[in-house]
């Protein structure tokens, strides 16, 4: 029996200081874990490119394409702690971005059609929510349905042409640098302000879910639809704003990627579609719901982008990185394996 | 064919558990052998350790005096044991031959299967059995009863020279128990050795040639069939020794105003459920597993639906859509399954005990971790949780622990709880913990909390309870003061019709 080990009833004894050695630690820490081996894939192409990965204007090529990346990986993670899924964020941010460039084009004021490619997004949202709560179908299947719809609706907008963005606010918006300034030889070239946008909503979400009633339910609701029904939370209605919020950051995303290109085009953010998920795993968080947090899906984000940029600085193909890429995924989740193994072990 | 199988010295024991100990005895060719007991007497441990499922801690199985070692189901199989559980181990899609013969399906020369002779060999297996089955019928268009014919065919057409059965009849109707005891009937004169496990009395007389009675994880005695009777069988299932526990326990005498009042309540599985609970009250139900006790708890609190019915709950009648509307009225549910629908196993103990009261601890729009910490630290002390941190994750403390938990999360200040319905509190927990269970379960009666106590140890609902209601089959057969009950005049309320 384990009782008599844990301490005597009803004190708290500070927590055992077991003497773990960093290895020990790192593979407890899955975050801490991912951060290391950011700094090794940053090393590695900062000395394979002859530095030319930390230059700062790469650096700030990276914070370019992370901004879109970072949207959609916020609305999928927390969706993913509440143990559901959402394939259908790629899609759904290319219909948002090219539903926005038509209406501009329509002659729609910059505030309402904003408003209405929001719209779209969250109403995508909803068909999801609908599909798995309403229809009882898997996430998996649903988005994937749905994500087919956005795509074919994207197509019949763009008929193949390719719609350019003028509006001055949304041209900003894509390239605008925040914090530039220069001292004497030095110049800092700034930071993206979508970048910035995007790093900020992650901190607000990561605020929200370890600070608030709603953050918290996420978890429940993740970690024991059962438990969590039983004790007064409404799991419908969470994954029904789950599944709007993460619409929403799809949409977000798709608004970023049309204003840096300064168009929509139908490709959109097919290659990125996956990117939300993949970073959310390898930030620690789990298929299965109720755990991992919004610090680690940025380490997760900081690991993918980095990788693939520093393979395209150093001019490998892209047939390579994408092997490299799901080679990067494999080994994330191998390391997760042992890590689970090594926790299961203190346990026992 | 093997003529003996023989237990000898079997141990199991779970986590704070345990579930079986030095169990030894034989069981025959061409005879029937009950094994009877209390529910978490042992008996589907040892099936399962039977059926390679759980490995004994020791002790040996051997068949014809040669001992057993397998690892895993298929080598008992590959032993000659087949168990036929509860739970069908059927594909429903697939037709019945193709279940009958799973893994030797006979080939062509092409290498496919060869439905001619699937179908011929099924066929006769069923022919056999006299069974009005069709063997390209797919299993799950076949009722339960039809089910279970395609598991005992299985069995039978790999040659099981070992099969047991557990509690084969509980969701068969009578004319389908007869086919049943045919089947049995058949396979014992064949030779086979049957196990039964069954809680029904009537059957056990019917059909078995020799009784195990287990008890605690203990074998109690073994007694031949035809020598016994119902009222000896119902005293060797009975009296758990728990020494003082019991006596010491400090009970609530003063008795409140009704809190809950519940009027020919009925739902898909319940029929006429009448009962009152007053303020201060434990109110145990006792029953057999599936006699409806879970759902009594479960209609109440809004997790089932009601076909008809009143529940009035403080002098007002309630309809609760969902749990949350109980909750908010004041009523709490320990559920039966800590681990399924109690706790969140990778979350931390203080995460855990606000579950419900998320709402009331907010400060502005954020939670309010210091109200939080303080909350869970008081009832780490008031329930005597060992853990050595309130941010403990909750798979890592024990059974006991993890109950007290639940306990925590429906009894601290910010709950306003007046009915608790605790669902078999006290299951795969350590006998000390057990005890400091009831003492809380009675100190929570003191502060004038109306409690449900449903267990399936009729030793603890009779101490625990101040009343005790009986249910057997959906019904309320008895509704006893504790004074008046007995084990023996329970038991027979839950078991005989």
């Amino acid at each position: 029996m384990s009782d008599q080990s844990q301490g005597s009833p009803g004190t708290l004894q500070p927590e055992a200081k077991q003497r773990q050695s960093f290895l020990v630690l790192l593979i407890r820490k899955r975050t801490l874990m991912m951060l290391f081996l950011f700094v090794i894939i940053i090393a590695v192409f900062a000395i394979r490119t002859d530095g030319r990965m930390i230059d700062m204007r790469n650096i700030m090529q990276i914070l370019n394409m992370m901004a879109v990346s970072t949207f959609l990986t916020q609305g999928v993670a927390l969706l993913m702690i509440s143990g559901k899924l959402d394939l259908s964020t790629g899609a759904n941010g290319t219909l948002c971005g090219m539903f926005l460039a038509y209406v501009l084009r329509a002659g729609v004021p910059l505030i309402p059609a904003i408003l209405m490619a929001l719209a779209v997004g969250a109403l995508v949202g909803v068909v999801n929510a609908a599909l798995v709560n309403e229809l009882n179908m898997a996430p998996f299947i649903a988005t994937l349905a749905t994500s087919l719809i956005a795509t074919g609706f994207v197509i019949l907008i763009a008929q193949n042409r390719i719609i350019p963005i003028r509006h001055p606010v949304l041209i900003d918006y894509g390239s605008y640098m925040l914090f530039r300034f220069n001292v004497g030889e030095f110049s800092f070239p700034g930071v993206p302000v979508s970048a910035f946008l995007a790093f900020c909503f992650m901190a607000i979400i990561g605020v929200l879910l370890h600070k608030t009633k709603f953050g918290r339910q996420t978890y429940l609701v993740g970690g024991n639809p059962q438990a969590a029904m039983l004790s007064g939370i409404n799991p419908k209605k969470m994954s029904y704003i789950l599944f709007i919020i993460c619409g929403l950051f799809s949409s977000i995303a798709g608004i970023t990627l049309v204003s840096r290109l300064q168009s929509a085009n139908m490709q959109g953010l097919v290659a990125q579609r996956f990117q939300g998920i993949t970073a959310a795993v390898l930030g620690g968080i789990s298929l299965g719901g109720g755990t991992g947090g919004m610090a680690g899906a940025f380490v997760g984000l900081l690991v993918l982008n980095t990788f693939s940029n520093g393979m395209t600085v150093q001019g490998t193909g892209p047939g390579w990185q994408h092997i490299a890429s799901g080679g990067l995924l494999i080994f994330a989740l191998t390391l997760e394996y042992f890590q689970r193994r090594q926790n299961e072990k203190i346990v026992a | 064919m093997s003529d003996i199988l023989q237990f000898t010295g079997i141990s199991k024991s779970y986590p704070g558990v345990k579930a079986l100990q030095d169990i030894s005895f034989s069981a025959k060719a061409g005879r029937v052998l009950a094994l009877l007991g209390e529910n978490g007497a042992g008996k589907s441990t040892l099936l399962k350790i039977l059926s390679g499922d759980v490995r004994a801690d020791t002790g040996d199985i051997t068949i014809d005096g040669e001992k057993q070692t397998y690892s895993s189901p298929y080598d008992a199989i590959q032993a000659g044991i087949s168990v036929i559980y509860q739970e069908r181990q059927l594909v429903p899609s697939l037709s019945v031959m193709e279940n009958v013969f799973p893994g030797a399906l006979p080939k062509t020369k092409l290498g496919t299967i060869d439905r001619r002779t699937l179908r011929r060999e099924t066929k006769a297996v069923i022919e056999k059995f006299g069974l009005p089955i069709d063997p390209d019928e797919p299993v799950g268009r076949l009722s339960v009863a039809y089910q279970q014919m395609v598991e005992i065919m299985k069995a039978y057409r790999r040659d099981a020279r070992i099969i047991a059965f557990d509690e084969p009849t509980a969701p068969l109707a009578e004319a389908e128990i007869a086919i049943l005891f045919k089947l049995i009937q058949q396979l014992k004169e064949e030779g086979r050795i049957i196990i039964y496990v069954s809680h029904r009395m009537a059957e056990i007389f019917q059909v078995t040639d020799d009784i195990v009675v287990l008890k605690d994880g203990k074998l109690v005695k073994t007694l031949t069939t035809c020598e016994t009777n119902e009222h000896e069988l119902i005293q060797a299932m009975i009296g758990r020794d728990l020494g003082d526990t019991y006596a010491n326990l400090k009970r609530n005498d003063k008795l409140g105003d009704v809190v809950l009042e519940v009027k020919d309540l009925c739902t898909d599985m319940l029929h006429d459920i009448n009962f009152t609970l007053r303020a201060g009250e434990v109110l145990g139900f006792a029953g057999l597993i599936g006699a409806g006790r879970t759902e009594v708890a479960r209609a109440i609190f809004g997790a089932d639906p009601i076909t008809s019915g009143e529940i009035i709950f403080e002098g007002k009648t309630v309809k609760f859509k969902e749990p949350k509307d109980a909750i908010k009225a004041g009523m709490a549910l320990c559920p039966e399954d800590r681990k399924d629908q109690g706790l969140l196993l990778q979350r931390t103990i203080r995460e855990n005990t606000t579950m419900p009261i998320l709402k009331k601890i907010r400060r502005g729009p954020f939670l309010d971790h210091h109200l939080e910490n303080t909350l869970t630290h008081e009832s780490v002390k008031k329930y005597t949780i060992r853990t050595p941190s309130i941010n403990k994750i909750t798979r890592e403390l024990s059974g006991g622990n993890q109950q007290k938990v639940i306990l925590g999360r429906w009894t601290n200040a910010k709950n306003s709880t007046k009915l608790l319905i605790l669902d078999e509190p006290t299951k795969g927990i350590d006998v000390g913990t057990k005890a400091e269970i009831y003492q809380m379960v009675c100190d929570l009666a003191k502060t004038g909390l109306a409690i449900i106590f449903i267990s399936s140890e009729l030793t603890e609902v009779l101490n625990v309870s101040d009343r005790i209601i009986v249910m057997r089959s959906g019904h309320i057969t008895w509704d006893i003061p504790r004074e008046e009950a007995t084990e023996e005049n329970v038991l027979e309320h839950a078991m005989l019709v």
